[in-house]
């Protein structure tokens, strides 16, 4: 009852006239950074946060919240036609989505692109809305103990399945936490890192770093190679897919959705793995295996729906632990603060007009994807064909503004300049940004939960390991880190080591 | 051979950042387990950092990774050191010569000289992209951006 009730309420708030319009602007800015390589979700995102301060906190969260899931429809539509993902969660999508485009079926590639993700989106915000206030029951008891042992289980997640080196990841996902400590002790006030820089006395400013990190850095690798988009010629043809289609593809859409939401639960986890699990379940499952590869719709059908899956339950750590599983709800939880709002196991009960108005605008947002995606197919193809020498001068422009509207300071500015730098090279070395971004944001929130552990327990480790909890994050935790170094695990590992950001 | 390696170079980099987060770690004092310092969490951190750098370095000496040069082989690097120059300049010049004359700069710096476009594109395209975002931002969003202090006194808006 408390969630039809919740739900009633949330659509209220959805079907205001402001919210619909942020609620529309958010997908479609979504669809059109997943169509266009080069710019995802998360510099979208970090670009438009300081926009977010001009309205009502629900209408900036809803809007950002459409970004994300809007992106995971656009960058199907990339991968189908030029063969290069829109974002990381379509890189799977190529494979067979591509295929098709080639031998003339791009038009059910992307229609049955768009059912699946419209079928994962709804389910999981259904899931989302049944789990999250079950979940927030349970996490009003965590203490500090779990929740600083859940940031090291996300850490540890995401610097298992990140591409590369494991230790890459991990030294990493330190420097992120020494990042975000740079500024006033939590606890006694005393300025740390900050070299007599009045700037650095509140920290330095996710915006500028992520926008750094992954908007300059970006642009910097692109524009050292020449980016050449091998755009389907041929006409789309008729997005509906056929009787034989939408049979082939109803497993995997069923399959894939249920597999990422679960996946996107995860701390750390999310729509690139999923996706990539899909598309093995998949190939695995079918009885002509030797078709994926070569146009097989199944192998559309089950990573999009996968993805898409996985960013409504990614909404769920976020809302009732208050912790992101990913660099896009770290940007997310950045919104809230900015707001005043701290998500978390009381959100639902003490700003319930957020909760249920973002979850109802979600319903809301997917079918206007649908509308988006099914007919205006053609005008993103159109987006596609614009240089990249005339989009990078103007994204470039847009970080600065976006980075300086953040804070009305130069100096965030340089720090923009500066981790853009660090990012290129970092990329150049084969270091990952994604945790270090992920442990920026968790790493106050992590030192805060470690110091009042041990001051709660007399200095002493034993309360990571008498709560039950605790102690399941930990072991998880403890085994994937040293997975890498048994050979037959660390063979799975590079099997499944993926990007897991935008 | 072997100190070409990116991967010793990496690691060298790290390791010099994972030392000096632990000394100010050390300086900001560590306090006790029963009630750690404002360093405490800086100085375990820069040591793990050391760990790891440690690690990918002596990586580097087993001849693990890429070149350094192989890196940059085939690269455009100009492009992006012009990009990078043509930011820090907007930095300085951001506040002096306020944000439309210097996003115009920009945007037709980058694409004339860093990756050419026609004229005929080009210059509308900066136009419009420079003023329609001032005015979105100034006028409609309320965002206040830098007039510029060198030439305020000349302008009437």
């Amino acid at each position: 009852m408390d969630v039809i009730a919740g739900l009633g309420h949330g659509f209220l708030v959805a079907f205001e006239p402001i919210n619909l319009l942020y609620c529309f602007i958010g997908v479609f800015i979504g669809t059109l950074v997943g169509v266009l390589p080069g710019i995802g979700p998360v510099s979208a995102m970090s670009l438009l946060l300081p926009v977010t301060l001009s309205g009502t906190p629900e209408s900036g969260i809803i809007m950002m919240a459409g970004i994300y899931y809007g992106s995971m429809y656009g960058g199907s539509t990339t991968a189908v036609l030029v063969n290069i993902p829109g974002e990381a969660a379509s890189v799977v999508t190529c494979i067979d989505g591509h295929e098709m485009a080639k031998r003339g079926r791009a038009g059910p590639a992307l229609g049955i692109a768009a059912l699946g993700s419209f079928v994962a989106g709804t389910f999981s915000i259904v899931a989302l809305m049944l789990v999250a206030p079950m979940l927030a029951k349970v996490a009003v008891a965590f203490g500090p103990p779990e929740y600083f042992s859940l940031m090291v289980l996300g850490l540890s997640i995401l610097s298992f399945l990140t591409q590369g080196s494991m230790a890459k990841a991990l030294l990493m996902a330190a420097v992120g936490v020494v990042i975000g400590l740079v500024g006033l002790d939590q606890i006694n006030a005393m300025p740390r890192l900050t070299f007599d820089r009045l700037e650095l006395v509140d920290g330095i400013g996710l915006i500028p770093v992520v926008m750094g990190l992954f908007g300059v850095a970006e642009i910097l690798t692109n524009i050292e190679q020449q980016i050449r988009r091998d755009i389907v010629q041929s006409r789309i043809g008729s997005l509906w897919p056929s009787k034989e289609d939408l049979k082939a593809s109803a497993g995997p859409v069923a399959r894939g959705t249920v597999l990422g939401f679960l996946l996107g639960i995860l701390p750390g986890g999310g729509a690139v793995i999923s996706s990539f699990a899909s598309y093995a379940i998949e190939k695995k499952l079918s009885r002509t295996p030797e078709r994926f590869g070569k146009g097989a719709i199944e192998g559309v059908a089950g990573p999009e729906s996968a993805n898409n899956a996985a960013a409504g339950g990614a909404f769920i750590p976020l809302m009732t632990l208050g912790i992101p599983p990913n660099v896009v709800m770290a940007l997310l939880l950045g919104a809230f603060v900015i707001h005043g709002l701290q998500p978390g196991p009381l959100m639902m009960s003490q700003n319930p007009a957020i909760f249920w108005g973002i979850v109802a605008s979600m319903y809301v947002g997917n079918i206007m994807l649908l509308v988006l995606n099914m007919p205006l197919i053609g005008m993103w193809v159109q987006v596609l064909k614009a240089p990249y020498k005339i989009l990078f001068p103007l994204i470039l422009m847009f970080c600065i503004v976006g980075v300086f509207a953040s804070g009305n300071a130069v100096f965030d500015v340089f720090v923009m300049i500066a981790t853009g730098v660090l990012g290129y090279l970092m990329r150049k070395f084969g270091y990952e940004a994604a945790p270090l971004v992920l442990a920026f944001v968790l790493g106050p929130m992590l030192e805060n939960n470690l110091r009042k552990s041990l001051i709660l327990s007399e200095g002493t480790f034993d309360v990571f390991v008498v709560r039950p909890i605790s102690l399941a994050c930990l072991l998880i935790a403890a085994t994937l880190l040293i997975a890498p170094l048994l050979p037959a695990l660390r063979k799975k590992r590079e099997k499944v080591a993926l990007d897991a950001t935008d | 051979m072997m100190l070409r390696r990116a991967e010793l170079w990496g690691g060298l980099f790290w390791l010099a950042i994972g030392a000096f987060v632990a000394w100010q770690g050390w300086l900001l004092e560590l306090g006790t387990l029963r009630e750690p310092g404002s360093g405490f969490v800086f100085f375990w951190l820069g040591l793990l950092i050391v760990a790891f750098a440690t690690s990918i370095a002596i990586g580097g000496l087993r001849g693990e990774g890429p070149l350094l040069g192989d890196l940059w082989r085939g690269a455009r690097w100009r492009n992006v050191l012009l990009v990078v120059l043509a930011l820090i300049a907007f930095g300085f010049l951001f506040e002096r010569v306020g944000f439309v004359i210097c996003s115009l700069a920009l945007l037709l710096f980058l694409m004339t000289v860093v990756d050419p476009v026609r004229p005929v594109i080009s210059i509308p395209v900066s136009l419009i992209a420079a003023v329609g975002v001032w005015y979105v931002l100034e006028k409609m969003l309320l965002v206040q951006l830098p007039k510029g202090t060198w030439i305020e006194d000349f302008i009437p808006f």
